[in-house]
């Protein structure tokens, strides 16, 4: 929440549950963000995203959006939107924010011990864990010294295009690269046309842990994230060699919080999710409410 | 519109679900099985359009308008399952 203040993005998060139970939610968690009731589903509906899969007579799910985020500009525009087929999957917070800033917003000062005739490449991962159901980006960002460029998909046979590539690891799912718009290069001999980066660029590859699969650390808390960055450069003479370089990254593999049914002992604050459990059924079956459990 | 339930998946014993491309992860007791859509689903306003109006009720009881609220700053909207279970 703390990058999101700084970079003066507001965060909004909209849910079919009544306000009290989003006061006690805020409270046990220490939310600092907007959360929104929506009991009755008409924003969810409004928007044309009710999960339309679930029966009206299934009353504790009824109700429920396809679930999903927009990030809109200055104006209220949407730039982007993320929705995913598995609901156990969600963009994490650092996607959401760098669609919200723009790709700009991640190219690093220029190293000082780079030449600056080569390509030169930073890589990190987007966050410090990857808690089950969450996604994190690996960011590569490439500086491009002038008059050189590389590829984007797609490339013709013999030349490599700038990518993000995971080691084999049926632990770790990757999903559709985010990457900047390219320009175009036509080859005066052959007369084909490449999809070309120019400047800096900064690819993004969303990855998400797949929890069975997963082979952890020897105490079970951390993961390894590991594979290799390519390009090849060009100029407008000639290309250089294939370059990669590899990337490993070790963070905790965390759990969510899942819901909350318990009294609140130990690790998990307390936010009576039973009881606004019972009354959501009780509203939606239209029954009264049951005194004698309050 | 025709949203197809898909059923590709399935429980793979114990608590874990696995869907059809093979991604698992544990199935919370009393969750009740998932509705995914197979193949496309809506997903609301398009990029490059702006986004619909929503006024609701937050976590302190007042009346929010997103639009109004936000004071002129991008912002990130999540629709979410539920802060309850």
């Amino acid at each position: 929440m703390d990058a999101y203040r700084a970079a003066g993005v507001r965060l909004y998060a909209l849910s079919y549950d009544e306000p009290d139970a989003l006061a006690d939610y805020a409270e046990a968690h220490d939310t600092t963000f907007t959360l929104l009731s929506d009991p009755d589903s008409e924003v969810i509906t409004s928007f044309g995203i009710l999960n339309t899969l679930i029966p009206p007579d299934d009353h504790p799910w009824y109700g429920l959006p396809f679930p999903g985020s927009y990030v809109i500009d200055a104006d209220g525009i949407v730039v982007a939107k993320f929705f995913e087929h598995n609901f156990a999957i969600r963009s994490g917070p650092e996607q959401l924010l760098a669609a919200a800033l723009g790709q700009e917003f991640e190219v690093p000062a220029p190293g000082g011990s780079e030449p600056a005739d080569r390509v030169s490449v930073d890589v990190r991962i987007d966050g410090d864990r990857l808690p089950m159901g969450v996604t994190r980006q690996i960011v590569a960002t490439f500086r491009v010294p002038q008059g050189q460029h590389l590829y984007g998909e797609p490339v013709p046979d013999g030349l490599v295009a700038a990518a993000i590539e995971l080691d084999d690891n049926d632990g770790i799912l990757s999903y559709e690269p985010v990457t900047p718009p390219t320009g175009s290069l036509t080859l005066s001999g052959s007369g084909d046309t490449l999809a070309v980066y120019e400047g800096d660029v900064v690819l993004r590859l969303p990855v998400a842990q797949n929890a069975r699969n997963m082979q952890k650390d020897d105490d079970g808390r951390f993961v390894t994230i590991s594979g290799q960055v390519r390009w090849q450069a060009c100029d407008d003479v000639e290309c250089f060699l294939p370059e990669s370089m590899p990337f490993s990254f070790r963070v905790e593999a965390g759990f969510p919080v899942l819901g909350d049914m318990g009294p609140g002992v130990g690790r998990v604050p307390a936010m009576n999710g039973a009881q606004h459990f019972q009354r959501l059924i009780d509203r939606r079956a239209g029954t009264e409410p049951r005194d004698e459990d309050q | 519109m025709g949203i197809e339930l898909d059923t590709r998946g399935g429980p793979t014993g114990g608590p874990y679900y696995e869907d059809f491309e093979g991604f698992n992860m544990p199935e919370p007791p009393g969750h009740g099985s998932r509705r995914i859509p197979r193949g496309d689903f809506p997903t609301g306003p398009e990029v490059g359009t702006r986004l619909p109006d929503i006024v609701a009720t937050d976590q302190a009881g007042r009346l929010v308008d997103v639009h109004a609220d936000r004071a002129g700053q991008p912002a990130v909207v999540v629709f979410y399952r539920s802060a309850v279970w």
